[in-house]
């Protein structure tokens, strides 16, 4: 085997080196926390050319057919690099001194997990980079080591601990019945019989991956993690890791388990409609503004959890001219507005984090109260305009207001959901998504009609840069959505026998 | 080469919009020249392209912009001489507002909003499909919001801009409706579009007309209708016109005289086709614009607000143009020639009669014909330019509107002969009235004595410049140019894949003037459906010397007759009669006209305030009581039940723990339980 021949990797490889060499360097030089800011954003651009050089390629297997790179992966993968380069373009203004090496070091091991993850087409290795990107994020949510930071950590730790459990348990199970821990050979098994083990293995598998997404009942660690934990690293479990959760999902349960497919129709009917319930509600009462977006992004869950119930009513069915695209299958459609409201999702909620983060940083001084209390974003349209006006986009993407991208994922999705047949889902939705303007319109308000709670606010430029390359994309994505439908479209046809 | 630019046309004033928007403070008069350079700019980019695809060719550029929609550029010989005149009278009022605005401290949010303007309007008219029209057609609205209300410390200029806003609104719904309905009634054909053609382009409109059902025809006309209505303030969407005389003269000009009321008539020009083949659409665009025509001109009569009198002469002019668009049921296309002529040649001399207007309530300092008299002893240049203005208004001979005018009255002749002679009637008395009142202003303004110690000074060369340039087209552009405009408007839906045999067939109009020359030599397929098309517009415009001689000259007599008249009343020298002696403040005519027919009386005072604001009690008692009731109870039980959710969330993780175990427990009971009882 040739070098040339992983060329699809590469971009893993890098991070990979990097991430060591990042350590090592780390340990050796003083104050370097800087340099290990711009090595890391270099090494993350660089890894997302290497990425995209290879968008829409072939399924292509490595390592004994462990790892396959395809569309689908690739996408994932740019998804977790650009949140992963946003948040550390964003660190650079606050990770400078001793231990920033620690930080971006986790911070890239966890990024080269997440894309282990989305690559893989065997549970072994998809259970190793699982592990590897929660063990990175277990320390970086308890990174700034205030008591809060540890509580977040600890709760996470432990909540994950089971959680993994459980799925090492239900692949442990999988194996059992199939004799191989191939994906494609467990989804010929499980078209045989095995009783109730089978249905046990599903659900034990569905908690692992319903932790990492925060699909309700597993989400209870979600809202005390991401306000507790560090800002920034809230916007990478929020935008990053939730989504990891979401791409092995689809490749263990859509592939290797088609045949339940009446069991997870039934699970993930439940659970995305509990979801999104639950998730919108529990946002209207709270004050602390992570807390709201903990919520909101519980609430995007269930959302994003309604593909599965689209493929699980409409796989397989014939062609149907939906929205004068030509002739597309609903369960393609579905996957594909999941994977769009994915992205849309991953940049919106990294921007919203790092706004509150932006805001956090500056008002923790002058504050007594919880830096994060809604009263803090009291007239912060006066006190940090750029900040405000993002975060403003944010939340209207967020409700799914066009044009951004939020409205085009939920778009594609709920029409999806109409065209499969599931109008009870998408009027839920799209109440739901009604119900959620009750919080984000709150926090519009609080920026933009109350008096400021304090004097300007000096917006750093690593925030500020992070948070207009977001809002670009947001907007983008919402204004010229053609390619990025067709993108997704491509990736969702990856997951389904053509 | 300039087609490849005429992107420009719009992005330029964008950019200057943004500009004024943002540094404009700091600029010398409010970065106005940033304003008059890129409409300038645009003005040159259209003379370019005009000097490219005339007479023959048309511009078409287009771009995916997401699903079946797209954005595109499509300039045919209809939006060519659009954007022409637009930059070109825009262009010179922008000259203007930079001596107008002087001074003024809102001038760099003022060329801000005017270059907004300028640059929605272009979209506007070069637009390529139905919904990017609408989208601009939309931001007008809002320039025109904002304009109106530019002094919005007064409360009469808030109120004005708002029901500009609120009335054009009730237009707009229609038209989103109109465009709705076209949409789905496209989407139903299932057509096979080739690449590049998107459901809401013309192109693909006019050729698809005919397969759409006749009666969904006329629905999709009426909203469209509705919609120009609004825009171009025709009856009864027309009360927003004269109010807006509350913003600075310069948006008057620029909106509410030359550009912005034009996009009404624009669209029904532009969707002619479909007007033509939906049973009663045009007779419906005929029956508003004549109507409105004789009824704004009635109520110019009695106006002392030398601004309102132009606003009603705009709608009476706008009217005009509708009624000529109208009897397109008799003539085919050569209506749209000359409705358009004529929607030229008016914003050249209303831009001219505003501008003068602006220049003289510059020096006196009111807006009251009472209080003015003798004017023209110390404003000799806007004396003489508002005279060309007025007599070409009043279509007095070989001035442009007696060419552009005339023209639509003689066509209504021939929609007489063939339909109904109502709308020629109406036109006729709607042009005595024209010159009538027009030289009522002026001989109030201009001669006389001084009835008020007013300012006494001629306006600066920055603003007379436009007043000059103006008057000369105002002058000389209905001689020079009525045969090539009328040639070269006519061939504009020969670019199209259009038949308007068949259209008038399904229309339901005109069948003998159209189907008998096509069947008298040969049979019809022998012909060629497309030589019939061309053949009948043509004939359309060989008509006009046809008519009989009283026809053709009855125009004159009507214009210089009403000079006379207005002349015997108002001009000093001359004076014969007093109007007292016709009218007195007891009159019940007068006081109907002063009182604007009681519209206001009628529409806010009985509709609005009685039917509506009644119906509109016992709706509110209703949503409150009933609506609100239960939306309240579900709120209150909804935000209620959330405060339990939220109590889940302990902080205790065991319990978190305990209730991931629970759920699985639950799956797994409830999957079963379906399983056994079948559910899936």
């Amino acid at each position: 085997m040739e070098f040339s021949h992983y060329a699809p990797l590469w971009g893993e490889a890098l991070l990979t080196i990097l991430a060591v060499l990042v350590v090592l360097l780390g340990s050796l030089m003083k104050n370097s926390g800087k340099l290990m800011g711009y090595l890391s954003a270099a090494g993350l651009v660089a890894a997302l050319a290497l990425v995209a050089s290879n968008l829409t390629i072939k399924p292509t297997l490595f390592f004994f057919d462990t790892i396959s790179v395809d569309a689908l992966s690739q996408f994932f993968k740019v998804v977790f690099l650009v949140v992963s380069l946003l948040v550390v373009i964003a660190s650079m203004s606050k990770y400078t001194g001793k231990g920033a090496d620690e930080y971006f070091a986790l911070l890239l091991f966890a990024t080269v997990g997440m894309m282990v993850v989305s690559s893989s087409v065997d549970i072994i290795t998809l259970f190793v980079g699982f592990e590897l990107a929660s063990l990175s994020t277990y320390a970086l949510a308890a990174f700034d080591r205030s008591r809060k930071n540890l509580e977040a950590a600890m709760k996470y730790f432990i909540f994950g601990s089971v959680a993994s459990a459980f799925m090492l348990f239900g692949f442990s199970l999988l194996y059992g019945m199939a004799g191989s821990t191939h994906l494609v050979d467990i989804a010929a098994a499980s078209l045989a019989n095995f009783g109730p083990a089978t249905l046990v293995a599903l659900l034990f598998v569905i908690v692992g991956f319903g932790f990492k997404m925060a699909l309700v009942p597993f989400h209870m660690w979600a809202p005390d993690t991401y306000e507790g934990a560090p800002p920034l690293v809230s916007a990478l479990l929020a935008a990053g890791s939730k989504k990891m959760g979401f791409v092995a999902a689809f490749r263990v349960i859509l592939i290797a388990l088609v045949a339940l497919r009446m069991e997870w129709y039934m699970a993930f009917a439940i659970l995305a409609a509990l979801t999104m319930t639950l998730g919108n509600l529990a946002a209207c009462w709270q004050n602390n503004v992570r807390r709201i977006l903990a919520y909101s992004s519980i609430a995007q869950a269930g959302y994003i959890a309604i593909a599965f119930v689209v493929v699980g009513a409409a796989y397989g069915a014939m062609p149907v001219n939906v929205l004068n695209m030509g002739p597309i299958r609903a369960d393609q459609l579905g996957i594909a507005g999941a994977l769009l409201l994915i992205l849309g999702h991953a940049l919106m909620k990294t921007g919203a984090f790092i706004g509150t983060a932006l805001v956090s940083s500056n008002v923790s001084k002058e504050s007594e109260t919880d830096p994060d209390d809604i009263s803090n974003y009291a007239g912060l349209a006066k006190r940090a305009p750029i900040t405000a006006f993002c975060m403003l986009i944010f939340m209207f993407a967020l409700a799914g207001i066009p044009p951004t991208a939020g409205y085009i994922g939920k778009f594609v999705l709920f029409s999806s959901a109409i065209y499969s047949g599931l109008v009870w889902l998408a009027v839920l939705a799209i109440l739901n998504s009604a119900l959620s303007l009750v919080y984000y319109l709150r926090i519009i308000s609080y920026m933009y009609l109350k008096e400021a709670a304090g004097p300007k606010i000096k917006e750093q430029k690593g925030y500020v840069v992070a948070l207009v390359l977001t809002l670009l994309a947001v907007v983008w994505i919402g204004v010229f959505p053609e390619a990025f439908i067709n993108w997704a479209m491509q990736a969702a046809a990856v997951l389904l026998p053509q | 080469m300039y087609a490849d630019y005429a992107y420009l046309i719009v992005a330029l004033p964008v950019l200057a919009f943004l500009l004024c928007l943002f540094v404009g403070w700091h600029l010398p008069r409010g970065g106005g020249f940033l304003t008059v350079l890129a409409t300038f700019a645009g003005l040159i980019l259209s003379l370019g392209i005009f000097s490219e695809i005339y007479p023959d060719k048309i511009i078409h550029q287009s771009m995916p912009w997401f699903a079946n929609f797209n954005v595109g550029i499509l300039i045919d010989p209809l939006a060519l001489v659009m954007l022409l005149m637009v930059t070109f009278v825009v262009t010179l009022i922008h000259i203007y507002a930079n001596g107008y605005m002087n001074g003024d401290p809102g001038a760099a949010r003022y060329f801000a909003e005017a270059a907004l303007f300028t640059a929605s309007m272009l979209g506007l008219i070069f637009a390529d499909n139905l919904l990017q029209l609408f989208i601009f057609w939309e931001l007008v609205g809002l320039c025109s919001y904002l304009l109106i209300g530019f002094w919005y410390r007064k409360p009469s200029a808030a109120a004005a801009a708002k029901k500009a806003f609120l009335t054009t609104r009730v237009g707009d719904v229609l038209f989103l409706a109109g465009i709705i309905l076209l949409y789905n009634n496209l989407a139903n054909l299932n057509l096979a579009l080739k690449p590049g053609e998107y459901l809401l382009q013309f192109p693909v409109i006019y050729a698809n007309l005919a397969q759409i059902a006749p009666d969904q025809l006329t629905l999709i006309a009426l909203g469209l209708l509705g919609g120009a209505v609004g825009k171009s303030g025709q009856f009864p969407l027309h009360v927003w016109l004269p109010d807006a005389m509350e913003g600075p003269t310069t948006v008057s000009a620029m909106i509410h005289a030359a550009t912005m009321v034009t996009a009404g008539v624009y669209l029904v020009a532009r969707m002619f086709p479909l007007f033509y083949a939906a049973p009663h659409g045009l007779t419906a665009v005929a029956a508003v614009g004549a109507f409105t025509a004789l009824f704004a001109a009635t109520m110019g009569l009695t106006s002392f607000d030398i601004k309102r009198v132009l606003a009603f002469s705009t709608v009476s002019q706008l009217g005009f143009m509708m009624a000529g668009l109208g009897v397109g049921a008799a003539v085919g296309t050569f209506a749209v020639g000359v409705s358009i002529f004529h929607l030229i040649g008016h914003s050249f001399f209303k831009a001219l009669l505003f501008l003068c207007a602006g220049s003289v309530i510059h020096a006196v300092n009111t807006n009251d014909m009472r209080e003015m008299g003798g004017v023209g002893k110390y404003m000799k240049w806007t004396m003489y330019t508002m005279l060309i203005g007025s007599l070409s208004l009043a279509g007095f001979p070989l001035f442009t509107g007696f060419f552009s005018k005339d023209e639509i009255i003689v066509i209504a002749y021939e929609y007489g002969t063939l339909i109904n002679f109502l709308p020629y009637i109406f036109l006729v008395l709607a042009a005595v009235l024209t010159a009538i009142y027009t030289f009522r202003m002026w001989f109030s303004v201009f001669t006389g004595k001084e009835r008020s110690d007013y300012g006494k000074h001629e306006s600066p060369w920055v603003m007379l410049g436009p007043l000059v340039i103006l008057a000369v087209f105002a002058l000389g552009f209905g001689y020079v140019a009525q045969e090539d405009f009328y040639s070269y408007l006519d061939s504009n839906f020969k670019h199209y894949d259009l038949d308007f045999v068949e259209l008038g067939v399904i229309g339901g109009h005109a069948l003998e003037e159209h189907v008998a020359p096509a069947a008298e030599g040969e049979p019809v397929a022998a012909k060629g459906e497309h030589e019939a098309a061309a053949g009948e517009g043509e004939a359309g415009g060989e008509e006009g010397p046809g008519e009989p001689w009283y026809i053709q000259i009855l125009p004159i007599i009507v214009a210089i007759g009403g000079i006379l008249t207005a002349m015997l009343f108002y001009w000093d020298k001359v004076k014969k009669f007093d109007p007292s002696q016709v009218t007195g403040d007891k009159d019940p005519i007068r006081k109907l006209l002063l009182k604007g027919y009681y519209q206001h009386e009628i529409m806010t005072g009985w509709f609005a305030e009685t039917v509506v604001y009644g119906t509109a009690l016992i709706c509110n008692t209703i949503d409150i009581k009933l609506v609100d009731g239960w939306l309240n109870w579900l709120s209150a039980l909804v935000l209620g039940f959330a405060q339990h959710v939220r109590k889940v969330q302990t902080g205790i993780v065991q319990n978190y723990v305990t209730a991931l175990v629970l759920g699985v427990v639950v799956l797994v009971v409830v999957i079963t339980l379906a399983k056994e009882v079948g559910l899936v």
